[in-house]
């Protein structure tokens, strides 16, 4: 892998990520509604001086494109800004948000993938077997399914018929002041739901893209090879098949990533997770512009860092991708 | 004495959706130690599904062994455990496939593919087993073979990637090494270089060959003896000589009258003497399946189909030639 690629992707990314608070801020603030009006709101109360106050303390008297150029100048000097609700700077805001939202991102993907494989894998074996036609259903229900559907019906399913897994929140309360080891089990606990409910749908497509990408490659001359060695069917199977079906898998999870990020914000209001989606989704009520476009611009952040290691990853996986460009 | 290798009345069948259709028909042959058993005939007529019977590689379903043994030293391979299969596949008998392009696993090196080889039928670490590896290239002769064990097979053309197959394939001194058809993708001047290597190989390891080919030219280099086939049977079987010199079957004829200097009608176009191709399997109906492709049918071939047996000069499956027509 040349350094010189890779510092081609990373300069796409952050042109990317520049598009995206451009487009952000002008969307934003060409829709209708005074953002002054929203703060003076907060405050409780508003005089057309206090109006002008605060459109002078917030420059929103300026040309928009001026706005536009102060708000970039922060950004690249690392100031998202301040937030209009929280009075707290967005960069905090983000920064004890973005934990949560990783955490429930990473173990759905992981959760999706693993079990996705596994199940794809085993379903291959018998293209016709039973575990292929539930990998089937199972799939386009998970296709056609939304996502706040599915945590809508396990809290229903958790809160009141099996209360074995909370339907809500991070930590609880009461264990507030327990040692660190309790106290990620109890994290551990709350992300079972969320994490299980964002990743069944991802779930169902691994499974169903990883039984045909077996059922192509099990088909493949160098199968026969393995098999001609006398290697076993585990090894045929997990060595020689899998190491040449993930490629489109690893593919298709990095090109999904983005919908998994927009997934987990919807999971996250659903089950009161106290991540960006939480965040995003009381600054979109309270119109809190700033941490709405600081929000989207981590989450673009994301997204892109993602994308980015998905490529060095696929580059590691298939040796005919390394040394071009 | 009895052969090393042994096919004796193999019955091999696949399910289609023509229901069930018969690949291999009553299919014998044998190869000796050091021998070199070249099996010849068309696209289509059961060559491969001959070998890979032999490594235990047909893909069931659809297909099935449906009668007859393989016999490895006496052992009937068609009865053993797949565990024991296991340990004889790339142990005592290896195989070269017809597609060296395709046949190694894009994402591993060439060198761990043919160390994996070795330590699945031999008790030694890694290390020793990629030096082994890297000796094997040299043997086959891959040159600055430490640095192509690196290489990935993309980086490797046609030709070396067979010569690694085949390195591969006699990692562990196979007693049988089979090569389907091992040069048909590779180019005129490479396929002469991979015989001769595996000529060198032979007479290394003292392994018997089965040659599988429709290059008469190359079974008149390497063969010792030859089985010539014809949809799913084996319709002559005499020595390289006998089969060369005075073919019986008119099929076998066919074949030889399309090799320019062996032929004695000397035809440049493949198969000239033969028109026609080999009926699809579902369509194989009674009587001898060749019939409609010969020129010396009677209503006998029509009804009758024609055994494997010697009329004289050897073992042959037409009524013409029992009957002194042919
Ligand atoms: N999986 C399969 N299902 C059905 N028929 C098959 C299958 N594999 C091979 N055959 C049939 O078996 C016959 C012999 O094939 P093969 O041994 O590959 O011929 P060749 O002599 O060219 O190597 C062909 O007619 C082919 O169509
Ligand atoms: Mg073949």
């Amino acid at each position: 892998m040349n350094a010189s690629y890779l510092m081609k992707r990373l300069g796409y990314g952050l042109l990317l990520m520049l598009g995206v608070v451009v487009l952000n801020f002008l969307l934003i603030r060409l829709a209708p509604g005074d953002p002054a009006v929203v703060i003076a709101g907060e405050m409780g109360g508003a005089t057309e001086e206090m109006l002008e106050s605060i459109r002078e303390e917030y420059g929103l008297n300026k040309p928009v494109l001026t706005q536009l150029g102060i708000y970039v100048g922060n950004i690249l000097q690392g100031n998202l800004g301040e937030s209009f609700f929280f009075n707290q700077p967005v960069s905090k805001l983000i920064g004890e948000r973005i934990f949560p939202t990783i955490l429930l991102v990473l173990s759905a993907l992981i959760t999706a993938i693993v079990l996705g494989v596994f199940f794809g894998v085993l379903a291959s074996r018998k293209p016709n077997g039973v575990l292929s036609a539930a990998v089937a259903v199972f799939s386009s229900i998970g296709y056609a399914v939304p996502v706040f559907w599915t945590g809508i019906m396990l809290i229903i399913l958790f809160a009141s018929v099996f209360p074995i897994f909370p339907v809500e929140g991070m930590m609880s309360v009461k264990l507030r002041d327990a040692n660190i080891f309790i106290r990620s089990l109890d994290v551990l606990h709350h992300l079972v739901l969320p994490a299980f409910t964002l990743s069944v749908i991802y779930l169902a497509q691994y499974a169903r893209l990883s039984r045909a990408s077996m059922l192509e490659v099990l088909g493949s001359d160098y199968i026969r090879t393995a098999r001609a060695k006398g290697a076993s069917e585990r090894t045929v199977l997990f060595k020689h098949a899998l190491r040449n079906a993930a490629l489109p898998i690893l593919t298709v999870a990095g090109l999904q990533f983005g919908s998994l990020i927009s997934g987990a914000l919807l999971v996250e209001t659903v089950f009161n997770w106290p991540g960006m989606g939480t965040l995003a989704f009381e600054s979109i009520l309270r119109r809190d512009y700033p941490t709405i476009m600081g929000v989207l611009l981590i989450a673009s952040g994301i997204v892109v860092v993602a994308n980015l290691l998905t490529d060095m990853s696929y580059r590691i996986a298939d040796p005919r991708l390394r040394g071009e460009s | 004495m009895t052969a090393l290798l042994e096919i004796e009345d193999l019955r091999v069948t696949f399910n289609t959706r023509y229901g069930e259709v018969t690949a291999l028909d009553s299919v014998s042959m044998h190869v000796n130690e050091g021998e070199t058993l070249g099996v010849v005939g068309e696209s289509g007529c059961g060559k491969s599904i001959t070998a890979l019977s032999t490594m235990g590689l047909i893909p069931m379903p659809p297909g099935r062994i449906a009668g007859g043994a393989i016999r490895l030293n006496g052992e009937d391979l068609t009865k053993v455990s797949d565990s024991r299969m296991r340990s004889l596949r790339g142990g005592d008998i290896a195989m070269i496939f017809q597609e060296p392009m395709t046949s190694l696993n894009p994402v591993f090196t060439v060198g761990d593919q043919i160390a994996e080889a070795i330590m699945l039928h031999q008790k030694v670490s890694r290390d020793q087993a990629l030096k082994d590896a890297i000796a094997l290239l040299d043997r086959v002769g891959i040159p600055s073979p430490d640095k192509r064990a690196l290489d990935y097979p993309h980086q490797l053309s046609g030709g070396m990637r067979q010569r690694v197959m085949i390195a591969m394939a006699v990692s562990c001194r196979p007693k049988v090494l089979i090569a389907d058809e091992p040069t048909t993708a590779l180019d005129v001047t490479v396929q002469a270089q991979i015989f001769d290597l595996l000529n060198e190989i032979q007479r290394d390891y003292g392994s018997a060959i089965i040659l599988i080919t429709h290059d008469m030219g190359a079974i008149s280099e390497m063969a010792d003896r030859v089985a010539v086939m014809y949809a799913g049977r084996v319709i002559e079987d005499a020595t390289a000589d006998q089969v060369l010199d005075s073919p019986q079957h008119p099929y076998a004829r066919g074949l030889i009258s399309c090799i320019p200097a062996l032929g004695k009608g000397a035809q440049q176009d493949r198969l000239a003497e033969i028109p026609g191709v080999v009926p699809p399997l579902h369509m194989l109906g009674a009587g001898c399946s060749f019939k409609e492709r010969c020129s010396l049918t009677n209503a006998r071939c029509g009804s009758e189909k024609p055994q494997l047996i010697n009329h004289g000069a050897h073992p042959v499956a037409c009524h013409a030639a029992e009957e002194g027509r042919a």
